[in-house]
């Protein structure tokens, strides 16, 4: 059994957000994973944009999606990488596994989309902002950055297991998160009006099922994955 | 499970499956059909005399009694003028056209039906696009001289149907479909020892599952190839980047994905559970992966983007006889093939171990 020790203090909520308080304050004193991905955000930008000059509405939404994927790697690679065996033990032991893995899905869906927001505006600043439907944007925004913190997660929890964990998390994170990124771009042409399509409603609920059953799966097999 | 492996009979069972599905589904005939109809479109007025090339047709053999309409819909149809034959394939027919179509629309198409006792009914939709200079309905109904299509013959014997667009290809159902089918099984049955595994932590379901995980995917393989295959004739390319094409892929770079976490585990213990943790997860993003998404999508694969699926006319009886067997039968073989590589891993965990043994009673 697990050895829990603040579980007859707190419940596995008040732990997730213990949790959540505790990741987002990390982040807030290194700001590690902003400055990166404001950084690599403008280098791509100014890359394209030099090559480019005039960019389409097209390929916006081409390039945003990709910088969203490569901020979801490099934002979440680090979740169970960052911290040593000994005080990930140490934290399995004072809280629920489970709660460990929700806190840190929670952590990276709200920074993946706060810095989905943030490229958005550094992108319409330098590129104009060619989003016609902006609700249905935030929605997109807001369930790709779930979905991919789901998936990758999950899947950097798999490769933090292994030794060389970055190159694994790709190789196994890219075809799980293609679904969800076929899905987005057809939702982000349409918000662009670069479609007019009759089923976003069904398109956003195949995104919103696909989250919910990488989540469920994630949380079902979890209890077999963490302990070592 | 243990006992089963080391018996005969199934494997004989699905090698002789696959055998009868080989011998039937490459050597029954297709159903005679219509390849060719020149010209394919014609003006009102006129005498239409149509070049016809047949398919499996003996339209020498049954020159006296072979009779062609051009139909246009239920009610509608125009019987031929006169019957040229000039070879088993081949036929010149002459057609007279009214001045005026009883229909409104500037653009007619018809079918063509051709029935004689041997091959019997045959048909060619929209063999041929009539085109009225004034449309006038109610003097085209005037005109109309209909001749009903009565006492069709049906073809004797076994074959397979005739489809314009997919000819002899058709007999590629038993293959692409049957192999994609018993990957999902042997899929499926992969995911299953992966849950045993976790329940009991037994190193044989470990075995089992990476075993049923390297024949599925070589099923997976042969499948897309074999749709490679049937896409050059179909499509006119091997491959289009077609949703479907796509999706089958990264479905099977999740697969492959299993593998490269296999090989970076040195620890038996941890890779099993570690490995079947991902088994099960890629299943399951396996399954909007081909069975949702390319539903959503412009495809031009069967059963995706509004396409019919498998069924319907494309699959009669005939063709059922065939096709459910080859599932059987390749689902059979794999399962023989996952069997040995099993049996291959468990005498190899004996081997290190005796190795293990013999390493440390040296020291």
């Amino acid at each position: 059994m697990t050895i829990c020790y603040l579980c007859d203090q707190m419940n596995m909520l008040q732990q997730t957000m213990r949790l959540l308080w505790r990741d987002w304050i990390l982040e807030w004193r290194t700001r590690y994973a902003l400055s990166g991905i404001v950084l690599y955000v403008l280098a791509t930008i100014v890359l394209v944009y030099s090559a480019l000059i005039d960019i389409q509405p097209k390929v916006w939404n081409a390039i945003f999606w990709v910088i969203i994927l490569f901020a979801a790697v490099s934002a979440i690679v680090k979740s169970f990488v960052q911290e040593s065996q000994s005080r990930q033990l140490y934290y399995y032991n004072l809280v629920h596994p489970l709660a460990l893995l929700l806190a840190k899905m929670i952590y990276n869906t709200s920074l993946l989309f706060l810095l989905s927001l943030l490229s958005w505006g550094a992108l319409a600043l330098l590129t104009g902002n060619p989003v016609k439907e902006t609700g249905l944007f935030i929605l997109a925004i807001f369930l790709g950055s779930m979905g991919l913190s789901i998936a990758f997660t999950f899947v950097s929890a798999i490769s933090a297991k292994a030794q060389n964990s970055a190159t694994l998390m790709a190789i196994l994170g890219f075809p799980v998160i293609i679904p969800i990124l076929l899905t987005l771009v057809k939702i982000g042409a349409n918000a662009l009006r670069l479609i007019q399509d009759t089923s976003i409603s069904s398109d956003i609920l195949i995104l919103v099922a696909i989250n919910l059953v990488l989540l469920s799966v994630s949380i079902l097999l979890y209890p077999f994955l963490w302990r070592d | 499970m243990e006992k089963l492996i080391r018996q005969y009979w199934w494997k004989a069972l699905g090698v002789l499956i696959l055998l009868y599905v080989f011998v039937v589904g490459m050597l029954v005939p297709l159903k005679p059909g219509i390849t060719l109809v020149a010209p394919s479109s014609a003006k009102t007025g006129q005498e239409l005399i149509l070049e016809i090339e047949g398919y499996n047709t003996n339209f020498d053999k049954a020159e006296d009694t072979l009779r062609m309409w051009l139909k246009m819909d239920n009610e509608r149809s125009l019987a031929a003028k006169s019957i040229d034959v000039i070879g088993p394939r081949n036929a010149r027919v002459a057609f007279n056209i009214p001045d005026y179509l009883p229909s409104s629309q500037r653009v007619q198409d018809f079918a063509l039906v051709i029935d004689n006792p041997i091959d019997g009914a045959s048909v060619r939709p929209n063999a041929v696009l009539i085109t009225q200079d004034s449309i006038d309905p109610d003097q085209g109904i005037q005109q109309w001289v209909n001749e009903n299509m009565t006492g069709l013959h049906e073809k004797q014997g076994i074959t397979f149907p005739f489809r314009n667009i997919l000819g002899e290809t058709i007999r590629n159902t038993y293959f692409h479909v049957s192999l994609w089918l018993a990957m999902m099984i042997i899929f499926i049955a992969a995911m299953v020892y992966s849950i045993k595994y976790l329940r009991r932590l037994d190193n044989r379901y470990d075995y089992w599952a990476s075993a049923l995980t390297s024949v599925g995917l070589l099923l997976g393989g042969l499948g897309l190839l074999t749709g490679a295959i049937w896409a050059e004739y179909t499509w006119g390319k091997f491959w289009s980047w077609d949703i479907k094409q796509f999706t089958t892929l990264i479905a099977l770079l999740i697969y492959m994905a299993y593998f490269v976490l296999r090989s970076a585990f040195p620890d038996e213990a941890q890779r099993a559970r570690i490995s079947a943790v991902y088994n099960i997860f890629a299943f399951i993003a396996l399954i909007p992966l081909i069975y949702v998404l390319p539903r959503l999508t412009d495809s031009l694969h069967p059963g995706n983007g509004g396409n019919p699926a498998l069924g319907g006319e494309d699959l009669d009886n005939t063709m059922r006889m065939v096709f459910y067997p080859a599932v059987i039968g390749w689902t059979l073989v794999s399962s023989w093939i996952a069997s040995l590589l099993y049996r291959t891993s468990q005498i190899e965990e004996y081997l290190w171990d005796k190795w293990d043994e013999d390493d440390n009673y040296e020291k």
